[in-house]
Order: structure tokens, then C-alpha cells, then sequence
């Protein structure tokens, strides 16, 4: 409004000069003055410019300031130097306790099939002392399931943070981003055929599989 | 009990089970290795070999005699059901039974086994009860 006031002013004060000027020779006086006026309009218009620029400016500072806070409280960095990195060891400690477990109770049900029977005495003495090698070995359930709670509560809290984080900012789901080296392990998957384990509900079971066998 | 009945599908023969004969066990972890082996020699079986994927099973089994091969299916770079279509398109190889035992148990996926001739199918986890009657009925044996 402010502009277009000042506009229409200077383009009659410009109209006026022209008037004047006509049939006579234009001095540098007058373009001097046409210059200041052209000058004048074009001030009016860059100071309305200005100020919604300067609008537009502040709102997008207030974002990125509401941005920053949002992303501090995803404590990313927290996440990606300390929580993730514990809960992949806790995840390779309970692959090493399951593995050293399971070898454990092999070994000694090894010993106990290939124990020479002749001997009902000795026998006895093998089959004891792996028997409760075996009972020892399976105390690594314990441990393991107390590491298996700690990862889930780290993803509980990932979970937790993300969620808040999404809330906040409003985004939005966009496209699925996948690298090229997620994109060959899907087409691998999808051409293999690879689901991996399922859960008993999704799973085919071992009686409908012998149906389609018969 | 005769000697070579031809299974309708696939071409591959039914063998008298002969427990002296090469079993070739397929597996990308060492304790499934184990267990099946185990597992075999309860049943009987005496010579026992194994392969880490489908790609050193199949160097094995163009390299070796092999009467029977268990496989899992999840295994890099070479999948089980990789080494089933490479093992049923090989002119040599074609009539091996193969079993295939694993923890993929979608219908999809016993479907495209069969389709691929695949002579029978275990899901993980699984005893020894099973095995013995998928073995018994690969080769025919009551």
C-alpha cells in the first residue's frame, strides 16, 4: 500500500517534469530530477521489500532455532556414540555365550555317545560329569537374557526419542530412501526367496509341508 | 523294495538307503554342521562331509560321489535354493536327492523348492525323528 501510494506520487511528480519539458530542450537539471524521483519510487519499494523479507527471514531463523532443540532433545549423538554401539556388543555377547554354550553341551553329548558302555562304573563317571557340564553350560540363559532386556530397552528408548522427535517437528513419511546397497540386498532377497525365520503364526508348519510332499 | 523307481516329478531315482554312502551337509554355521552330523551318525551314517554354502557344495559335489545332500536354504554368496536349481540342471548331478532343512518356512518358499525339485523339505528347528523319516522317504524306505 505504503509502495503503490509512493508510486503513483512520484509518477505524476515524473509526468508533471515531462509536461514541462516538452518542446524544450532537456537540461541535466531535469534528468537529474527525473533520476531523484525514479530514485525515490524505487526506495519505497525496496523498503516494503525489506520488511517481508526481513518477516520471512525471522520466521525461518525461529524454525531452524525450533529445529535445533527439537533434534538436541533426539540426543542423536548420544544414540549413534553410546546407545547403539552397547546394545550391538550386548547383541555379539549373547551370539558368544549362546555359541560357547551350545558347543559346551555338544561336546559333552559327544562324550557321552562315544563312552564305552563295557564299564557300567566308568560310564557312570562320564555320563555324571557331563551331565552337569550341560546343567552349567545352560546358566548362560540367564546372562543372556538380561543383555537381550538391555537391548530392548535401548530400542524402547530410540523408539521413544524418535517419535517425540517426529511429533515435534511434524515431518512426515517421505519416499523410501534405500541405498545401493540395501537395493541388492532386497533384490537378492526377492530373488532368493529369503524371509528368514517366522514367527509360529506366519510359519508353514512341518505337517502342512509333509501335505505337500505326499 | 526295488532299486530305481523314478519319482514322477523330478527324474531323480529312488535308491535302496545305503548307509555307507557320502552325505554332503550344507550349512553356513558350524553348530548346524554339527548337530545334523550328529544327528546322521545316530542314524547310521558313516561318511559325512559338509560345505560352508552352495558354492563350495557344488565344487564338492562335481569333485566327489555324493548319494544325499542336506542343505539349508539362507547361506552366502551361494543360497541352498541357488544349489538346488545349479544341482538339478547339471546332467551329472540332476538325480542327487536333496533335502533341503531350513528356517525359511513360507509356503512360497516349499513351493519354489518342489518346483525346483527339491525331494524334501524340513523346517528348523527339528529332531531326529524327522530327519530320519525325510531320509526314509527320499529313499523310498517305509
Amino acid at each position: 500500500m505504503k509502495f503503490n501510494s509512493a508510486l503513483s506520487k512520484h509518477s505524476d511528480e515524473i509526468l508533471s517534469l515531462l509536461k514541462d519539458a516538452r518542446n524544450k530542450d532537456i537540461r541535466i537539471g531535469d534528468v537529474m530530477s527525473m533520476a531523484e524521483i525514479m530514485m525515490n519510487s524505487m526506495h519505497a519499494f525496496f523498503e516494503s521489500m525489506d520488511m517481508a523479507v526481513y518477516k520471512e527471514m525471522r520466521d525461518i531463523a525461529s524454525y531452524i532455532e525450533k529445529a535445533k532443540g527439537d533434534i538436541s532433545n533426539l540426543q542423536a549423538n548420544k544414540l549413534k556414540g553410546e546407545h547403539i554401539p552397547v546394545a550391538g556388543r550386548e547383541l555379539d555377547e549373547v551370539v558368544a555365550a549362546t555359541e560357547a554354550a551350545t558347543d559346551k553341551i555338544m561336546e559333552n553329548a559327544e562324550k557321552i555317545m562315544e563312552a564305552d558302555i563295557s564299564d557300567p562304573a566308568a560310564y557312570q563317571t562320564v555320563v555324571n560329569s557331563c551331565v552337569m557340564e550341560i546343567f552349567e553350560a545352560c546358566s548362560f540363559q540367564d546372562i543372556t537374557g538380561q543383555r537381550i532386556t538391555k537391548v530392548v530397552t535401548t530400542l524402547k528408548h530410540i523408539e521413544d526419542r524418535v517419535s517425540r522427535f517426529a511429533d515435534a517437528t511434524g515431518v512426515r513419511d517421505g519416499d523410501d530412501y534405500v541405498s545401493e546397497e540395501e537395493e541388492a540386498r532386497l533384490k537378492r532377497e526377492k530373488e532368493q526367496i529369503l524371509h528368514g525365520p517366522q514367527s509360529n503364526d506366519d510359519a508353514t508348519n512341518q505337517n502342512d509341508i509333509d501335505a505337500m510332499f505326499d | 523294495m526295488p532299486e530305481h523307481i523314478e519319482l514322477l516329478n523330478f527324474g531323480v531315482e529312488y535308491m535302496a538307503l545305503d548307509l555307507s554312502m557320502e552325505v554332503l551337509v550344507v550349512d553356513d554355521y558350524k553348530t548346524m554342521i554339527r548337530i545334523i552330523r550328529n544327528l546322521l551318525k545316530q542314524l547310521g551314517f558313516e561318511n559325512i562331509d559338509d560345505a560352508a554354502d552352495g558354492t563350495e557344495a557344488l565344487s564338492k559335489l562335481k569333485d566327489g560321489k555324493y548319494g544325499l545332500v542336506i542343505s539349508d536354504w539362507n547361506m552366502e554368496p551361494m543360497t541352498g535354493y541357488e544349489l538346488l536349481k545349479e544341482v538339478r540342471a547339471d546332467d551329472v548331478l540332476a538325480k542327487t536327492p536333496f533335502i533341503m532343512v531350513t528356517a525359511e518356512s513360507k509356503t512360497e518358499n516349499v513351493i519354489a523348492a518342489k518346483k525346483a525339485g527339491v525331494n524334501n523339505y524340513i523346517v528348523k528347528p527339528f529332531n531326529a525323528a524327522t530327519l530320519k523319516a525325510k531320509i526314509n522317504a527320499v529313499f523310498g524306505e517305509a
